[in-house]
């Protein structure tokens, strides 16, 4: 059995107090490891262990203050082990057997010390923020802190790929050029007449602040990086709904019993899978000076949920009949609701489908969701005059509006596709075969 | 100021040092009726006589421990050891007697010597003539270690190290020895311990001494003429004492470092000045400091294999080539 006593950790220290304990009692002990923190007249010093074995009794309690000399623990074999309670031998005694010591402070300092060298020396040995290890000379990480730089958004170009100084001044000046970009909210003007224009700051006075869900964030990001990149055109066209309508009708009577429901929707979503098989390039991606023209044509469907938005895919909806497109599309919109699709639902879109047609909203344009070619925008079908025979007849037309992405997709090449979505759901038999 | 050579500013300076105090006096093989293999003690035995300039036997043991004894009576011997390879025949009378009596006798009597040798390869002397073995030396506290690159330095060196009161190992190079140039006049000293930035520069810091130091400053200061790179250079002049902060505060300014020596790699100058460098500048590193220095093996006589081992300028501007920070590149 060995007794710890409070020791001296400077000339001119009386007492010192517990501030914290780093082994429990039963806990085992190594010769060397640190057991307690204590605070004295000078500073919080570290108590090492003389013994190893267990940490049968700790005598003094977190802080409590003792002279040196006096006993603050008890390391045996376990026999003795008392949780608690009365101290046994609270008996002071000269500081004789002083354990050795090292100021908290500097023990911090040089396990930081260490593992910055790992962070020079292994790719993943050390861990940095975010738990992810990044490879930086010291001088880079000094100036990423000086400049307030997080350093997962500098890329490396040293050797095995470290940060060096040079990415950080790169990364500093292209940041200084991105600002100057960027139109800086200039302070507001005392008088606006004549001002420059700058886009005001805004004001959060009066307002509620909602920090973004994650998906959020997505989309906000995509979408900004969809309209600064993709060069969006529109071309729009009005379908005459009243012969699909019809044919809708019938086969939701004659599919009640299996409780199956078509919707408009799922019949916009055949007509431009088989119009897509026709036209490749909407169905495809620019990417890198290249048209890449997928085989497979699968339809993404923007589902309005509390929270945002999401686009679950139909795969192959051009070889799918429409019974199973009408119970995927069910399937995957209380999916969205519930928060329940899973990443390969959401993956994989070639083509998008936006439909407002129940929000009764008369025409409207969408977002391209990259790296798709297209996005269908569908308003509301209404009933309306149109002429036939030079007679003005009530028909259901639906407005249209297909954003394109210029890079891939020219005006005739939409106008086309556009006519051929026409032709199938004014020929909605054509839907069937 | 006049341009002298290397060989020549260390004649006078003995010369001068002789005049100035009757208590110096030279010592060595062949220094005296043969003026010296390398012709540095030219014309001193005629002026001084055979009392001050002391013609000994092939026994360095023995004159090095005479030197010791003739030291802590009050005299200043200046011995010369014909080349550094044969210091190995004197190191108990160095590192037992002359770096420990000042300590060991409780302060009673300092030890004022110099020993003065010539080292380094490239002359086809083979594996046991041709060594650097300065880190053995820097090694032994008590002792001082000092290497000039230049005629001025060798001669402000050279006073500082015979008017110092501490064993100092003098230590020159047989390259360097016709290299001339310009010397101040007067009688002026260079404090050991004191490193020189002889060329600045932005990009990186070559850390070198002796001959090798000269080298570093001839590339650096072609690579600013032909507009590549700017590099700063620093000429230790003294290995011990260290002048850690003139290194630490270069490799500060330019964050990434090469120690380019004439030793061989393992143990060598290089791994202090490294250690010392990461110990006082970690956070300005911006590279790990690489070290260029000589193949680790006995040097062969064969001219072809014998540039193939020691280092040189082309090694040197690989090593800068290798290390310049992309940003600095044109």
């Amino acid at each position: 059995m060995a007794e710890v006593n409070m020791p001296r950790l400077s000339d001119t220290m009386q007492e010192g107090t517990i501030t914290r304990w780093f082994k429990q009692v039963g806990d085992e002990v190594k010769r060397g490891d640190v057991l307690a923190e204590v605070e004295t007249d000078k500073a919080n010093m570290e108590v090492e262990s003389y013994d190893s074995g267990i940490l049968e009794q700790v005598v003094v309690q977190e802080g409590e203050t003792v002279p040196i000399g006096q006993v603050i623990a008890i390391i045996g074999s376990g026999m003795g082990t008392h949780k608690g309670g009365e101290p046994k031998v609270p008996v002071a005694k000269p500081a004789g057997q002083t354990p050795a010591v090292t100021p908290a402070s500097h023990q911090g300092a040089a396990v930081g010390q260490l593992s910055a060298f790992a962070g020079i020396l292994t790719q993943q040995n050390s861990v940095g923020t975010n738990g992810i290890f990044i490879k930086a000379s010291p001088l880079a990480r000094r100036m990423a802190e000086e400049h307030s730089i997080d350093l997962f958004q500098v890329k490396g170009t040293g050797p095995g790929g470290r940060i060096v100084r040079d990415d950080i001044e790169d990364f500093i000046e292209q940041r200084a050029i991105s600002l100057a970009a960027v139109p800086q909210p200039l302070p507001q003007p005392v008088q606006p007449v004549g001002a420059a224009p700058g886009i005001p700051e805004v004001s959060t006075a009066d307002a509620d602040i909602v920090t973004l869900t994650s998906m959020q964030k997505t989309i906000a990001c995509r979408l900004t990086e969809s309209k600064q990149t993709v060069p969006h055109f529109y071309i729009g066209n009005e379908i005459d709904m009243t012969e699909v309508l019809k044919l809708r009708q019938e086969l939701n009577v004659a599919l009640t019993e299996e409780g199956i429901k078509i919707s408009v929707n799922d019949l916009i979503i055949k007509a431009c899978a088989l119009a897509l098989e026709k036209f490749s390039e909407v169905n495809g991606s620019y990417k890198d000076g290249q048209f890449v023209l997928h085989k497979r044509i699968n339809i993404g469907i923007a589902v309005d949920i509390p929270s945002g938005l999401v686009v679950p895919v139909i795969r192959d909806a051009n070889t799918k009949g429409l019974r199973v497109i009408a119970c995927e599309a069910r399937s995957l919109a209380a999916k969205a609701q519930t928060g329940k699709l899973t990443p390969a639902e959401l993956d994989g879109g070639t083509f998008s489908i936006s439909n407002l047609g129940m929000m009764d909203v008369t025409d409207f344009v969408a977002v391209i969701n990259p790296p798709q070619a297209a996005i269908l925008a569908v308003a509301a079908t209404r009933k309306t005059f149109v002429p036939v025979d030079d007679q003005p007849v009530i028909r259901e037309i639906m407005h249209v509006t297909l954003s394109a992405d210029h890079r891939i997709l020219y005006g005739a090449t939409v106008a086309r596709f556009l006519k051929e979505v026409k032709h199938l759901l004014q020929n909605p038999f054509l839907l069937l075969v | 100021m006049a341009e002298v050579s290397f060989r020549q500013a260390l004649n006078d300076t003995l010369r001068e040092e002789m005049l100035r105090d009757e208590n110096v006096f030279i010592m060595g093989e062949e220094i005296g009726n043969f003026e010296g293999s390398y012709k540095i003690t030219a014309g001193l035995l005629k002026e001084f006589g055979p009392k001050r300039v002391v013609d000994t036997p092939i026994a360095e043991n023995g004159f090095v421990g005479m030197a010791v004894g003739a030291a802590m009576l009050g005299l200043r011997p200046v011995v010369e050891i014909m080349t550094f390879n044969f210091i190995a025949l004197a190191i108990d009378e160095i590192l037992n007697h002359a770096a420990k009596i000042y300590y060991m006798f409780g302060g009673q009597t300092p030890v004022p010597m110099v020993i003065r040798t010539p080292g380094g390869g490239g002359q086809q002397l083979s594996a046991t003539h041709s060594q650097n073995l300065e880190a053995w030396f820097a090694h032994i506290p008590g002792l001082q270690v000092v290497a000039p690159s230049t005629p001025s330095d060798a001669k402000g060196l050279l006073r500082t190290a015979i008017r110092n009161n501490n064993p100092v190992l003098f230590l020159e190079h047989l390259a360097l020895y016709n290299h001339k140039g310009e010397v101040p006049e007067g009688d002026y000293t260079i404090p050991f311990g004191r490193a020189e930035v002889t060329k600045e520069g932005k990009d990186l810091t070559v850390i070198s001494y002796s001959r090798k130091a000269a080298i570093a400053h001839e590339v650096a200061s072609r690579l600013e003429r032909e507009n590549k790179l700017s590099v700063e250079v620093v000429d230790l002049r003294s290995l011990r004492p260290l002048d850690r902060e003139t290194l630490v505060n270069s490799v500060k300014k330019t964050g990434r470092a090469i120690v380019f020596e004439e030793d061989w790699r393992s143990y060598g100058i290089g791994a202090e000045i490294v250690a010392t460098v990461q110990e006082d500048a970690f956070d300005y590193l911006d590279a790990p400091i690489k070290r260029v220095a000589s193949v680790e093996v006995p040097l062969p006589y064969s001219k072809p294999l014998e540039l193939a081992a020691l280092t040189g300028a082309p090694e040197l501007e690989d090593a800068i080539n290798a290390l310049a920070p992309r940003r600095r590149r044109r």
